[in-house]
C-alpha cells in the first residue's frame, strides 16, 4: 500500500509530500524524504524498547503506570519535560499531568529557541508562512542556522529553489546570504557568506540596523565584518522586494542569547520602513512549535510553567529545566519524547540521575538508561496519528501508516493512563 | 605545540540526525557525536595523527574524543556535534535565561595520547555518581 502526502515527523519543516510504501505492516520504502527522514521511516522499527521496565526489570504496562503514578504523586516538585517530538494530544495530557501534580511543565525550547520566545514576547515579530516565503521571497538570509545539515529540504522545498508566484525564476530569482561563524554546507550554497566573529552577532545586527537607518559608523569593521560589506548588505536588504531572516541556534545559544533575537527583530522592524521583511526561527524538533502552542493555549505560557501554587506561573531562568536541575530543586521527572541526558550539560544531567525518572520513549537512550520507569510508546506520524505545528506555526495532520508493535501505545494513551492514576491518587 | 586555545561551538549535523533515528546506542550515532572537528592546520601543529584522539577541556570539564579536520573552521575554532560527549564541557549556568551557553566557549585542545574515548555506558555511569570520566 502506498501513502501519499505523508508528513515527516523529524524537523520543523514538516515536509508534507512524502510517499511511503507499506508492505506486510512494515514501511518498505519512502520517497521525497531527506536522509534523516528516510532514516526515521526505515529504522523506526529498529532497536525498539520491547516492554515497560521498572528498575530495569520487565513489567506489565499497568505495573509501570502504577509505579509512575506512585513516584509522581509522592514527589514534592515534579518536572514534566520534553514534548517536542510527539503530537499535540500527548502534549495536552502532559500539561494536565503537570497541573494535577502541582509540578513544573517545560519543553525542549528551554535549550533551543527559548531565548527567541523571550525576545518575541518583548518586541513582537513580523512573520510569514513558509508558503508566502516560497511564493514571494527574493532575499533569503540564514543567520546562525545551517539548513543543509539540520533542515535538509528547507532550501529546496521552501526558501531557495522553488519557483514561486512572484519568484518565477526560482533559485535564480532569489539571493541567498548566510551569516555564520564558520563555513558550512549552507554558506557554500549561498550567494554570499558573511563571516561573523563568534559571540558578536548582536554587534553585527545593530551595525546593520544603524546602516539601514542611514547612520554612519566611524569604524572599519564590526564583529569581524568590514564596514563596506555591512553597508552593501544593508542596501541589499533595503532593496529586496520581500526579505526573510531564518535564524537558528547560532543566535540563541551564543553570547547575548535573547538579546541577539531582540536585535534581529529590531533590524527587521527597521527594514519594514523600506520594504517587506520578516523573520522565522528554524525550529528543530518537528513539534517543538506545537509544544509551545499547546502549552500557551492551555496555560497562557509557552514553556517554563510552574503549577505549585495551583495556577500557572511563568518564569524562564527559574522554571526552566536546566535551572531547576542545577539547583537540585526537582525530586522526580517525567520525560516524554526527549533525551535530556544527551542534551543537557553534564551537571544538570547528573542531577537528573539522582531522582526517579519516568520516561516514555521508542528506543534506548541515555535517559532511558538512567530511568527508574521506562515505557515504550508508538512513533507519532508513523504508528500513531496526531497534529504537529510547523516552524511557521502552521498545524499539519500526522498520519498513522502502520500498527505499533504489540502492546505498545501512543504517548497520549499512556499519559492518559498516568493522568487517571494521578487523579485517583489525589482523591 | 602541546595544546591550543580554541573557541568551541556545538551544533547539529546530518550524520547525527541519521544516526539518532537508528538509535542512540547505534554505532552510527555514537561515531557522529564523539568526535570534535578542528582546523587542519591546528591539528597539524598539535602533531595529531589521523585516527588519534584529543583531549578537550574547558573550565567546566574535559572529555577525550576522536577528531576530524574541517577546513571550514578558522584556526582557533573547534566544532563539537551536540551529544553526551560534548555535554561534558558545558556549564549548567543559564544567566537567568534558561539557556546554557553551547556556542562560543573557551576550550583547550591537546593530544589524547594514552587516553580512551568514554563509552556511552561510562558516561551514563558517571552521571549516576559512578567513576568520573
Amino acid at each position: 500500500m502506498k501513502y501519499e502526502d505523508v508528513v515527516c515527523p523529524f524537523c520543523g519543516c514538516l515536509c508534507d509530500d512524502l510517499e511511503v510504501s507499506v508492505e506486510d505492516g512494515h514501511v518498505s520504502d519512502v520517497k521525497n524524504a531527506c536522509g534523516i527522514s528516510r532514516s526515521k521511516f526505515m529504522n523506526h522499527g529498529a532497536n525498539r524498547l520491547e516492554h515497560p521496565t521498572v528498575d530495569g526489570k520487565k513489567v506489565s504496562l499497568e505495573k509501570a503506570v502504577e509505579e509512575a503514578v506512585s513516584l509522581l504523586s509522592k514527589a514534592e516538585r515534579p518536572l514534566v519535560y520534553g514534548l517536542s517530538s510527539t503530537e499535540c494530544g500527548a502534549i495536552s495530557k502532559a500539561v494536565e499531568i503537570a497541573e494535577t501534580t502541582g509540578g513544573i511543565l517545560d519543553n525542549t525550547s528551554s535549550v533551543c529557541h527559548g531565548p527567541t520566545i523571550l525576545a518575541l514576547q518583548q518586541v513582537g515579530e513580523s512573520k510569514a508562512s513558509l508558503g508566502e516565503i516560497r511564493n514571494r521571497a527574493d532575499l533569503v538570509i540564514f543567520w546562525g542556522s545551517n539548513p543543509t545539515e539540520a533542515h535538509i529540504r528547507h532550501i529546496t522545498r521552501y526558501s531557495g529553489m522553488p519557483k514561486g508566484m512572484y519568484v518565477p525564476e526560482g533559485r535564480k530569482g532569489r539571493k541567498i546570504i548566510a551569516v555564520d561563524v564558520r563555513k558550512t554546507g549552507s554558506t557554500k550554497l549561498a550567494d554570499q557568506f558573511v563571516k561573523v566573529r563568534p559571540g558578536s552577532d548582536f554587534e553585527l545586527l545593530q551595525a546593520l540596523r544603524a546602516c539601514v537607518r542611514g547612520q554612519e559608523l566611524p569604524v572599519e569593521e564590526v564583529a569581524g565584518v568590514p564596514m563596506a560589506q555591512i553597508k552593501e548588505l544593508a542596501d541589499q536588504m533595503k532593496n529586496a522586494r520581500f526579505g526573510i531572516v531564518f535564524f537558528g541556534l547560532g543566535l540563541t545559544q551564543s553570547d547575548g542569547r535573547h538579546m541577539n533575537i531582540d536585535a534581529a527583530v529590531g533590524l527587521v522592524a527597521e527594514l519594514n520602513r523600506h520594504t517587506k521583511f520578516v523573520l522565522t526561527p528554524m525550529r528543530g524538533h518537528y513539534n517543538v512549535a506545537g509544544a509551545n502552542t499547546v502549552t500557551t493555549w492551555q496555560t497562557g505560557y509557552p514553556y517554563a510553567v510552574d503549577f505549585s501554587r495551583g495556577y500557572p506561573r511563568y518564569n524562564p531562568g527559574e522554571f526552566t529545566s536546566i535551572d531547576l536541575l542545577s539547583r537540585g530543586e526537582v525530586d522526580a521527572t517525567l520525560v516524554v519524547a526527549s533525551d535530556p541526558a544527551s542534551t543537557f550539560p553534564a551537571d544538570a544531567a547528573a542531577n537528573l540521575a539522582k531522582m526517579p525518572v519516568v520516561t516514555l520513549e521508542q528506543k534506548t537512550t541515555p535517559t532511558i538508561m538512567l530511568s527508574k520507569v521506562a515505557i515504550p510508546v508508538a512513533t507519532a506520524g508513523i504508528e500513531a496519528e496526531g497534529t504537529a505545528y510547523r516552524m511557521d506555526g502552521i498545524p499539519l495532520r500526522l498520519k498513522k501508516l502502520v500498527e505499533p508493535p504489540k502492546g505498545i501505545h501512543p504517548d497520549e494513551e499512556v499519559l492518559s493512563m498516568i493522568l487517571i492514576g494521578l487523579k485517583e491518587a489525589k482523591r | 605545540m602541546d595544546r591550543i586555545e580554541v573557541t568551541l561551538i556545538s551544533g547539529r549535523t546530518a550524520r547525527q540526525g541519521v544516526g539518532l533515528e537508528e538509535g542512540k546506542l547505534s554505532e552510527r550515532y555514537i561515531q557522529s557525536v564523539n568526535a570534535v572537528f578542528l582546523n587542519p592546520e591546528d591539528a597539524s601543529n598539535l602533531g595529531l595523527v589521523k585516527g588519534g584522539l584529543v583531549k578537550v577541556s574547558t573550565e567546566h570539564g574535559c572529555v577525550t574524543a576522536h577528531w576530524s579536520g574541517d577546513s571550514g573552521l578558522d584556526r582557533g575554532m573547534a566544532f563539537f556535534p551536540y551529544g553526551p560527549w560534548a555535554n561534558q564541557l558545558y556549564a549548567s549556568s543559564t544567566e537567568g535565561t534558561g539557556m546554557p551557553q553551547f556556542k562560543g566557549i573557551r576550550a583547550t585542545v591537546s593530544a589524547g595520547d594514552g587516553r580512551k574515548v568514554p563509552t556511552i555506558q561510562e558516561i551514563v555511569d558517571s552521571m549516576r555518581g559512578g567513576k568520573a570520566l
